[in-house]
């Protein structure tokens, strides 16, 4: 069997490009996993509603980009503040209850999302159009804005998780929420925090995507089944695990897609988070 | 106790009795509630000792392409093949069940989840498995050489596993075994009964193979009532299904599964041509019972203390699963 190489270069670009948005997606989930211990599975309908914000504000509304990108922020802050208060906070420390909660949000979502969008499939506009050669690997400019959007975003999830204070409250929350609690963290506050910026992350991450995919209500699975293997197999609640755990498995999905077929891809991608649990049952970087 | 069984009596009394009565619409109803409460008591098996899965549907998806394969390509008798879909379901669960149930809680639902998917993206991906379109004329079991077409043999057939299945996983529960699965609900727990000798890893896997069994032979007669079986039948909503049902109806005891099953399918039934509207009451139902009755339904009769407690600040959640 020969394999054309360019091709091979190709599908390993692709991959990396697809795998940073994973991470980003991947990355709002460990950042609530942190604080709540448990995966969120209503983020995979956050970032369908950042896609169909899209749609339906900057397509349909006729607004510029920048004011529905902003409206997104907000709105998915909001809508993160007010699913803690109103669902999690409640339920804290009790995990099956609040992952059981977080799935029947994520139905109502996509239930409502059916009734309301429409199975009528989508399309965004491409936001730059192009493509550019580099090295002989064609990229397309759409995929390289949202890997540099979410390259921006990932750093800037470093910066405030281990350089400022309200990071290393979230920090002392997940080494032990009691201890952080007496020396006067605000745990519930913290916890508000990070489930509205683990929304936004979701949101932005689907308004960028939304010129490289058709919408449906639906669409929210497959990033959420991707997101779920790169925090098991980066190890749940380690961010560099998570970083470094997405780009691998966009890449294998990429390449293995390219050697042997998009579905053996999906297969090969599960081998490797099997492998992953029985050497390393944490994950990569994750602590036992 | 003699009440309830009585009453058990008369109601299995009036599930054999009464069928011949009853319209093709009911009965249809009926072979779906009595399928998804078993499907609801096997997955209860593993809820029992603290696992949530997230990807049950993928082994009641093998038990279901196992007889469904068998019957449309090699001839094989249907009652064969439900025993096979069984068996195939069981024998993926104790190969994933070595690997993963070393982790607890979420990683358990996570890895769970993702096989059930990966399952029916193989079953998507190879045209000698149906593809997407699935497989189209399985056959229905015949007994003494009549086919069950009809709605009613086909009812008694589901009856007879549904009653057999329910009253192993009932007496199961009562067993050693089964009271050794709820020593193992946490990690604390657990190392407390490794302490006194029990081995829990293999009391785990034994107990989410059963739990799949059951899922796989409950598939298998599925898809041979429904004639057909695609890869978008038993999907992640499936799975979030049967979790709902068990978290509606109550961890507590074995009668809250069934009652959560019971109840949402018969009225996910008469919502059935509402599209999404089904999916969405059994997501309002699923998180009003999680927040405003952690007990689940069971545990009505005993919310009015429960509400006098929270009055009276004696406790926030005196609500806790007991064990009948």
């Amino acid at each position: 069997m020969e394999i054309y190489l360019p091709l091979l270069a190709q599908g390993l670009a692709i991959g990396l490009l697809t795998g940073i948005l994973y991470v980003l997606v991947a990355l709002g989930l460990t950042l609530i996993y942190g604080i709540l211990h448990i995966v969120n599975f209503a983020h995979g309908e956050i970032y369908m509603l950042g896609a169909m914000a899209v749609f339906y504000f900057h397509v349909v509304g006729g607004l510029p980009l920048a004011p529905t990108l902003l409206a997104i922020v907000v709105l998915s802050l909001l809508f993160g503040l007010a699913i803690e208060r109103g669902v999690f906070r409640s339920l804290r420390g009790q995990w099956l209850q609040l992952v059981v909660a977080s799935v029947g949000i994520s139905l109502v979502i996509q239930s409502v999302g059916w009734i309301v969008f429409g199975i009528q499939e989508k399309t965004v506009p491409t936001y730059v159009p192009g493509i550019v050669q580099l090295l002989g690997v064609r990229l397309p400019r759409e995929r390289l804005l949202a890997a540099g959007v979410a390259v921006v975003l990932v750093a800037g999830l470093y910066v405030l998780v281990y350089r400022t204070k309200v990071g290393l409250a979230m920090r002392a929350i997940e080494e032990d929420e009691e201890t952080a609690r007496m020396l006067g963290v605000n745990a519930n506050r913290v916890a508000a925090l990070s489930v509205a910026l683990g929304f936004v992350l979701a949101a932005v991450a689907g308004a960028f995507v939304a010129p490289i995919y058709s919408l449906n209500p639906g669409m929210g699975l497959e990033p959420i089944l991707m997101s779920f293997l790169i925090i098991i197999v980066g190890g749940l609640g380690s961010i560099t695990g998570t970083v470094l755990a997405g780009l691998l498995v966009g890449v294998l999905q990429s390449v293995g897609g390219v050697l042997f077929g998009a579905e053996a891809a999906y297969g090969l991608v599960f081998a490797v988070m099997i492998a992953v649990l029985v050497v390393r049952p944490a994950g990569l970087l994750g602590r036992a | 106790m003699s009440v309830k069984a009585a009453a058990l009596a008369v109601l299995l009394v009036a599930l054999v009795a009464l069928p011949p009565l009853a319209e093709p619409y009911v009965l249809h109803v009926a072979i779906v509630v009595l399928i998804n409460a078993v499907y609801a008591e096997a997955l209860y098996v593993i809820m029992r000792m603290g696992y949530l899965s997230f990807g049950h549907a993928g082994y009641i998806a093998l038990g279901a392409y196992t007889s469904a394969l068998l019957a449309t390509k090699l001839g094989v008798s249907p009652w064969l093949g439900i025993l096979a879909g069984a068996c195939v379901a069981a024998g993926f669960a104790w190969l994933l069940g070595l690997v993963t149930l070393k982790l607890r809680g979420i990683y358990f639902s996570l890895s769970v989840f993702a096989f059930a998917e990966v399952v029916n993206a193989v079953f998507r991906a190879v045209d000698a498995f149906g593809g997407p379109a699935g497989i189209a004329n399985v056959p229905r079991p015949s007994i003494g050489g009549v086919q069950l077409n009809g709605h009613l043999g086909f009812y008694y057939v589901v009856l007879a596993a549904a009653v057999m299945s329910l009253l192993f996983l009932y007496r199961l529960a009562a067993t050693r075994f089964g009271f050794t699965l709820l020593a193992l609900r946490t990690h604390d727990t657990e190392a407390l009964a490794e302490s006194v000798g029990i081995a829990s890893a293999r009391h785990k896997t034994l107990a989410f193979v059963i739990s799949c069994f059951f899922c796989g032979l409950m598939g298998a007669i599925h898809c041979h009532y429904l004639r057909f079986v695609s890869p978008f039948v038993f999907t992640f909503f499936f799975s979030t299904d049967l979790v709902i049902f068990n978290m509606v109806g109550g961890l507590g005891s074995f009668w809250g599964p069934l009652a959560g099953s019971v109840l949402l399918t018969a009225l996910g039934e008469q919502l059935f041509a509402a599209g999404y509207y089904k999916s969405l009451v059994y997501a309002l139902v699923l998180l009003v019972v999680i927040l405003a009755l952690p007990g689940g339904l069971i545990q009505l009769p005993r919310m009015r203390e429960a509400w006098a407690a929270r009055r009276l600040r004696l406790a926030k959640a005196p609500v806790t699963a007991v064990e009948r």
